[in-house]
């Protein structure tokens, strides 16, 4: 076996074991009379050309025009699910939240002019209402609060008499920020209409002004609200985050590409079972509408969200999808896809009509 | 009915061929322009048998390579025919408007 014959099968990999088993080496035998003498390779465009057609071919249906679609939708959405994962794991590999030790010495570099005296420190990188996420949380996560699993950050409070002028302390936390080797981002300001009582009987334009600076891998935000309405709550607002971990693009690059991989793979083989049945139809069609849908109504919110307001870290992947808030949709198209690939599994393997016409 | 799939019809047209002498008639019927991969021969070939308009023939072993042979079936060769006077209508009603357009411009 020449090394042109060998390169040649490690192609036909792409198309699936049955089909290989029936048109392999009829394929093969083309293959060969076509490459002109003395190659002892394939070209890059006959190459592609095989791993594209045998791609195809792993989804059988030759008559249709639609599968290629379908497996598309499947591959993507998986791939985005899988990427979503790993992305999750991938933050595992940053430093945990800040503790109350970094977040005073924080505090006490950039504003100690003010007095913190509601300090609280996030338990995780990521929290179910300002916890850490337990078992006991999946089914309320599941439905209905999945929106509230969340980045975390660490939160301080300065209450009392504000020693300066709300602009100047924007001002002056912007200059030790800097001083203290921050990238500082621009200033995002937020104005309404608001009571100045509690009978509303007179409304003043109410102002809050926030800072966002980095360093590191660590993220702080500053609010201060002007004029201050309610001498109870806290006038400036701290909050501190951990950025996105390096590793987090790399993974969710990798598992998605491994997912959509996989994705392809299975539909290709459930597909080339199920031909001619509705059932399984049926089951595709559900699980696709139910892990599409939160994807497509979250996606385009989530960027408008993104380019409206500055985002030194960008929303996690998984929330791009609507996940967890849509966690029942998800839930609800994996019994769909489990369902569907249980009618799969019980057929006999017939493999593609056209193996079955040809052999 | 798109190009690779009229002109593998078309081959198959005068008789029963192999993939390899498929991938040559079509390169011969047109004139060089169109030379088929065998992957893109090889899913229109598995199209064309799922809608019946092709049929496994017979197999040979020519030196040692296996040789699967295709003819056109009843259904395969009216298809031809109905998008061969498809074709036909629009290259002639083309023909017309051209003969008719040129007096004007010249």
């Amino acid at each position: 076996m020449g090394s042109l014959d060998r390169r040649y099968r490690r192609l036909l990999r792409a198309y699936p074991p049955a089909y290989r088993r029936v048109r392999g080496e009829e394929l093969l035998g083309v293959l060969m009379d076509a490459t002109p003498p003395g190659r002892d390779r394939p070209a890059f465009r006959a190459a592609a050309n095989l791993v594209r057609h045998g791609l195809r071919a792993r989804l059988g249906r030759p008559a249709s025009r639609t599968v290629v679609m379908w497996a598309t939708l499947t591959a993507v959405i998986c791939g985005l699910f899988t990427a979503a994962v790993a992305t999750r794991l991938a933050w595992e590999t940053g430093r945990p939240m800040p503790d109350r030790a970094e977040t005073t010495a924080i505090l006490a570099e950039v504003a100690p002019e003010h007095r913190f005296t509601d300090v609280q420190v996030s338990p995780a990188l990521f929290t179910f209402y300002s916890q850490r996420v337990r078992l006991g949380d999946l089914d309320a996560i599941l439905f209905p609060d999945g929106g509230e699993y969340e980045q975390s950050s660490g939160t301080a409070n300065a209450t009392g008499t504000p020693p300066m002028p709300a602009a100047a302390a924007v001002g002056t936390a912007e200059a030790r920020l800097r001083e203290a080797g921050w990238h500082v981002y621009s200033r995002s300001v937020e104005a309404y209409d608001g009571c100045t009582d509690k009978m509303c009987a007179v409304t003043a334009t109410i102002t809050t002004t926030s800072v966002e600076a980095r360093r590191g891998d660590t993220l702080f935000q500053l609010s201060v609200t002007d004029p201050r309405i309610d001498p109870e709550v806290p006038y400036l607002s701290v909050g501190l985050r951990r950025t996105t971990p390096p590793a987090v693009l790399p993974a969710g690059v990798a598992g998605g590409l491994l997912g959509a991989a996989l994705g392809w793979l299975l539909f290709g083989w459930a597909s080339r079972r199920t031909e001619g049945q509705v059932a399984p139809r049926l089951c595709l069609a559900a699980t696709l509408l139910l892990w599409w849908t939160p994807a497509v109504l979250a996606g385009p919110a989530m960027l408008v969200h993104h380019l409206h307001e500055p985002h030194p870290v960008w929303h996690p992947l998984w929330e791009w999808l609507g996940q967890p808030a849509l966690a029942i949709f998800f839930a609800a198209g994996t019994v769909s896809a489990l369902l569907g690939l249980a009618m799969s599994v019980a057929q006999s393997g017939a493999g593609a009509p056209a193996t079955r016409k040809v052999g | 009915m798109r190009e690779p799939t009229f002109l593998i019809l078309t081959a198959l047209a005068e008789g029963p061929r192999h993939g390899y002498g498929i991938l040559q008639e079509v390169e011969t019927v047109s004139k060089g322009r169109v030379r088929l991969l065998p992957g893109t021969l090889y899913t229109a070939l598995d199209r064309l048998a799922a809608e019946g308009l092709v049929a496994h023939e017979r197999d040979e072993r020519v030196e040692g390579r296996l040789r699967r042979y295709y003819r056109l079936t009843a259904d395969g060769s009216a298809a031809l025919e109905a998008e061969a006077t498809r074709l036909q209508q629009l290259a002639t009603a083309a023909r017309a408007r051209l003969r008719a357009y040129r007096p004007a411009t010249s």
